[in-house]
């Protein structure tokens, strides 16, 4: 078992850490010098308005970024040099949710079963249950609502059960219903791991998650506990965020 | 590595874009052998791998062209970089699917060989099987040189046309390097050099039925560079 998997399953607080992190793309600081930690059973909503640095600071957590500063640890290692020990502990939801759209529901999520090892298709099917996707494992991903890809989006990065989930705008582009579902489904698989998720619906936040990061213009502007009662959230994130 | 080579082999043989590229090539290379078959007076396939750069010059670039172009215009790749499966593995999966499906388009020029045979039985000439199989193996690695070429190119650009016109001008002109048109025109050192930069050159003792050491290592060498030049474009995190 390699060190990272060790700490993964056996770490008792710290799962991620940010310090002084920055990332530049050009001339354009994107994120600057942010730095957080999240613990083992956190579920940390990510807020922020558009292009303030939530995606980028996800991307960075899985190293499909390299930092221009700081330093990144994930289950204690590096995520871009030990990639291959720490990526089979994460789930990821990118932005977006890209997929395989030529494929069918079952044929993808049985690939992604098997890049992440996993011995048989048991999980899919328990999965597919829970996310309410059996129904569609025989059809073509580009044939589904965005509802359901969503759903799929999701199955794909709970195979293994991975016990860091980062989820990159989970609910952005669906129907008050579907957001719902997703909503409910995040609390559900929520248990016993550690989940950030990223969004820029308030109401979200207050649903779900146990912590708040704000992130405005690159910058943390906010990190602590949710603020309690309804609207809270919006009114906190008014005072913290300079444009809104 | 293995689930990924048979998710890209699959997309390919599930996808008619797939069948209409290999049907094509098979279709071309045995028209082009065939119109001139009694021309030729020889029980050999060298005319026919004479042609074959040309054909691959096209078709190569055209199933490699979305190998990661279409990878990076769908944001995809980041789903494959989030699993747990190196950038090596990602890139040599998808090359040896390619390389797989060219083989499938070879394997419908065997008609050929076995044409050919029938047509010299009784004549006194004979095919030399020995030959015949270095030739198509030469042809292997010219088709690997070619998609290791085409897909760094599809690393470059999430546009696959670009990366189609990229790949398809610079063997254009890998190819006519070795061309005695070319040739006439340079003096005896550049046009010596370009030769031997040129892939058809090399692959000429395959078609003779040698296998040149030099040759092999000259293969060898461009596939690794171009596939770790890919490797590379795909372990870029900037």
């Amino acid at each position: 078992m390699t060190n990272a998997l060790k700490n993964a399953k056996t770490f008792t607080s710290i799962m991620i850490s940010l310090t002084s992190v920055s990332k530049w793309f050009g001339a354009q600081t994107a994120v600057d010098e942010i730095g957080f930690e999240a613990k083992k059973g956190e579920i940390i909503g990510f807020l922020g308005p558009n292009g303030a640095g939530k995606t980028t600071t996800m991307r960075l957590v899985l190293g499909l970024l390299r930092p221009t500063a700081g330093e990144i640890k994930v289950f204690n290692e590096n995520p871009l040099n030990k990639r291959l020990a720490v990526l089979p502990q994460i789930g990821y939801l990118p932005e977006n949710n890209p997929l395989y759209g030529e494929m069918k529901v079952l044929e993808y999520l049985s690939f992604i079963a098997k890049v992440k090892n996993l011995k048989n298709n048991d999980e899919i099917i328990e999965l597919s249950e829970k996310l309410d996707i059996s129904e569609v494992m025989e059809k073509k991903i580009e044939e589904l609502s965005r509802g359901f890809k969503q759903r799929v989006g999701l199955a794909a990065a709970l195979l293994g059960d991975p016990t860091l989930l980062i989820l990159d705008e989970p609910t952005s582009g669906l129907d008050p219903i579907e957001q719902d579902k997703i909503k409910n489904l995040i609390k559900n698989i929520a248990k016993n791991k550690t989940v950030i998720f990223s969004t820029h619906i308030l109401s979200e936040v207050e649903d779900i998650a146990s912590r708040l990061i704000i992130i405005d213009q690159g910058s943390i502007v906010y990190d602590g506990k949710k603020p309690k009662g309804r609207g809270a959230v919006e009114k906190l994130f008014k005072k913290v965020v300079k444009k809104t | 590595m293995l689930a990924l080579y048979k998710k890209e082999l699959q997309f390919y043989l599930n996808n008619p874009i797939g069948y209409i590229v290999i049907v094509l090539f098979g279709v071309f290379a045995n028209f082009l052998f065939v119109k001139d078959i009694f021309i030729y007076g020889s029980a050999s396939l060298r005319p026919f791998f004479d042609i074959l750069p040309w054909l691959m010059m096209v078709f190569i670039p055209a199933v490699a062209m979305r190998s990661l172009s279409e990878e990076k215009r769908n944001n995809t790749i980041e789903v494959l970089l989030s699993l747990p499966i190196s950038e090596t593995q990602i890139v040599l999966a998808k090359f040896f699917a390619l390389l797989t499906l060219v083989a499938i388009g070879l394997m419908l020029t065997v008609s050929l060989p076995v044409s050919l045979y029938f047509l010299v039985t009784g004549t006194g000439a004979r095919i030399y099987i020995p030959e015949l199989i270095i030739g198509y193996l030469g042809q292997i690695f010219m088709a690997a040189a070619f998609l290791s070429l085409s897909m760094f190119f599809s690393s470059q650009t999430k546009n696959q046309i670009i990366a189609f016109l990229a790949s398809t001008i610079t063997l254009f002109f890998l190819i006519i390097f070795s061309t005695d048109f070319v040739a006439s025109f340079l003096p005896f050192i550049v046009q010596t050099g370009l030769t031997y930069l040129s892939p058809v050159s090399q692959v000429e003792g395959f078609s003779k039925g040698v296998v040149d050491l030099w040759s092999l290592y000259y293969f060898l060498s461009f596939i690794i560079v171009f596939l770790f030049l890919t490797i590379v474009d795909v372990e870029r995190r900037d």
